[in-house]
């Protein structure tokens, strides 16, 4: 495989989303006034909160990058891409923008929140945007249109943000993880294991290939007699 | 049962109606030629789609559909609404996978889609520099080759507006021409010059008859009549007839 076929692709899902003027500002807005909104709750629950409404926009971002590229990627895999080479490309740029978007925000959290472990609120912060991308991909990916998407983003979200991170529940959601860094970050008392972080990122971006692959994949064609 | 009345491996029969092919003597394709692939002989399938049978759900579209295209040969595809004329043309593409039936082709195929696929807020120089590496071309040679399909086509080169931006003939033109990118043996057109004006309409022809010449196997699904008299060959798709009633 060659780089540049995946830094084209990467580039490209870059201009396009950032030309989305709006929708970025709405994307990007929307942790803030989550964190804002919360903070009268005392810190713990407004680090939380705003760090795990991180997800709206990277993962936004992801379905929206996802749903636009659709009626291209055939074209594109009929060019001579293969379609890991362009899920590449947008996992790329969009884990790049997440951690753009991520860092910016932890930095505000951090100087509002006073959390006693401020690297830790970065991480927490970085591991959702991190996890956002495949998540967000493989919802653009299996859901057909962008209202779908959307709902399920905004079912996921809510629910891990509506749930106490003990239940069971909770820890099938992609964010719980995340979710317990952020905890331990303000309250160190808060500390559990996040093994479970890793049994859910992983089988999120398999999905997204797959989706991805089912989506773009040309059907072995042969040739006749000797192809130039 | 063959929804098309055709014949596997060349042709049709029955509803295939052979039309005096339109010559355009003064057509300069040497350019074109140079872009498109060349090397295909007359009489020489490019393209062999062989029994093909396709649903969507439970609803029939193709049923035993065979067409094959030769080298220089331009073919129509008509039919009705719903008679599966764009389905064929993307099984043909290789985008979707045919219940029954295969697909032989020589060589690339270019596609060029009813509905362009194009990014909305990407404009046509960087439609063309996200196909260069899949293509193997340089960001020079993909310029140059995507600037000589665009100007021929009529396409305002160098307008930077993003494709939401461009009139719908516009955008098709960009469509077509990404189809072209790359060099092709086999071009499948579905409704391409939808949004052309009149001059566009007429040298998109012209250009149809350059390609065929420069070796390429040219499919244009159309709607309308007049378009058949510029092509070698019709083929007509019928609705395949729904589940027979079965009487007690």
């Amino acid at each position: 495989m060659r780089l540049r076929r995946v830094i084209v692709p990467a580039t490209m899902t870059g201009r396009e989303l950032l030309r989305r003027h709006v929708a970025m500002g709405l994307l990007t807005g929307l942790p803030l006034a989550f964190y804002v909104c919360s903070v009268g709750q005392g810190p713990h629950h407004a680090a939380v909160t705003g760090g795990i409404a991180m997800a709206f926009s990277v993962a936004g971002a992801s379905i929206f990058a996802a749903l636009t590229a659709r009626p291209v990627d055939q074209r594109l895999v009929l060019a001579g891409y293969r379609p890991f080479e362009l899920l590449l490309g947008r996992l790329l740029f969009l884990e790049l923008f997440g951690l753009a978007v991520s860092t910016l925000f932890s930095v505000i959290m951090v100087l509002g929140t006073g959390p006693q472990h401020p690297v830790m609120l970065g991480v927490g912060v970085e591991l959702v945007a991190a996890i956002s991308v495949p998540f967000g991909l493989a919802v653009g990916a299996l859901a057909p249109h962008e209202l779908e998407g959307v709902l399920i983003l905004i079912g996921v979200v809510g629910i891990q943000l509506t749930l106490d991170s003990t239940q069971t529940i909770a820890k099938l959601l992609p964010f719980w993880g995340a979710q317990r860094v952020i905890s331990y970050a303000v309250d160190v008392t808060a500390w559990t294991s996040i093994a479970p972080l890793a049994a859910l990122v992983y089988p999120s971006l398999l999905l997204a290939l797959a989706a991805y692959i089912a989506h773009t994949r040309a059907p072995a064609m042969r040739a006749i007699g000797t192809a130039s | 049962m063959m929804s098309a009345g055709a014949r596997p491996g060349r042709g049709v029969t029955g509803r295939d109606r052979i039309r005096s092919m339109t010559v355009f003597t003064e057509l300069d394709d040497e350019r074109l030629a140079r872009t498109a692939s060349c090397g295909a002989a007359p009489g020489v399938p490019v393209l062999e789609a062989n029994g093909i049978r396709h649903s969507y759900g439970s609803k029939l579209v193709l049923d035993g559909v065979s067409l094959s295209v030769d080298a220089k040969e331009v073919v129509a595809i008509v039919g009705e609404n719903g008679a599966g004329k764009s389905t064929l043309m993307r099984i043909c593409a290789g985008l979707i996978r045919p219940d029954v039936g295969n697909v032989h082709v020589q060589g690339r195929v270019g596609y060029c889609p009813q509905i362009p696929g194009l990014f909305e807020l990407l404009n046509a120089d960087e439609h063309l520099l996200l196909l260069a590496p899949a293509l193997g071309l340089s960001e020079r040679a993909v310029r140059e080759q995507g600037h000589t399909l665009l100007s021929e086509l009529g396409f305002p080169v160098g307008d930077s507006s993003p494709t939401r931006y461009l009139s719908g003939g516009a955008r098709q033109k960009l469509n077509l021409a990404l189809a072209l990118l790359g060099g092709v043996r086999v071009l499948l057109l579905d409704e391409p010059y939808q949004g052309f004006d009149h001059g566009a309409y007429v040298s998109f022809w012209e250009h149809v008859s350059g390609w065929s010449a420069a070796g390429l196997g040219v499919v244009v699904v159309t709607h309308l009549l007049t378009d058949l008299t510029f092509v070698d060959r019709v083929v007509e798709l019928a609705i395949p007839p729904g589940p027979r009633q079965t009487s007690r």
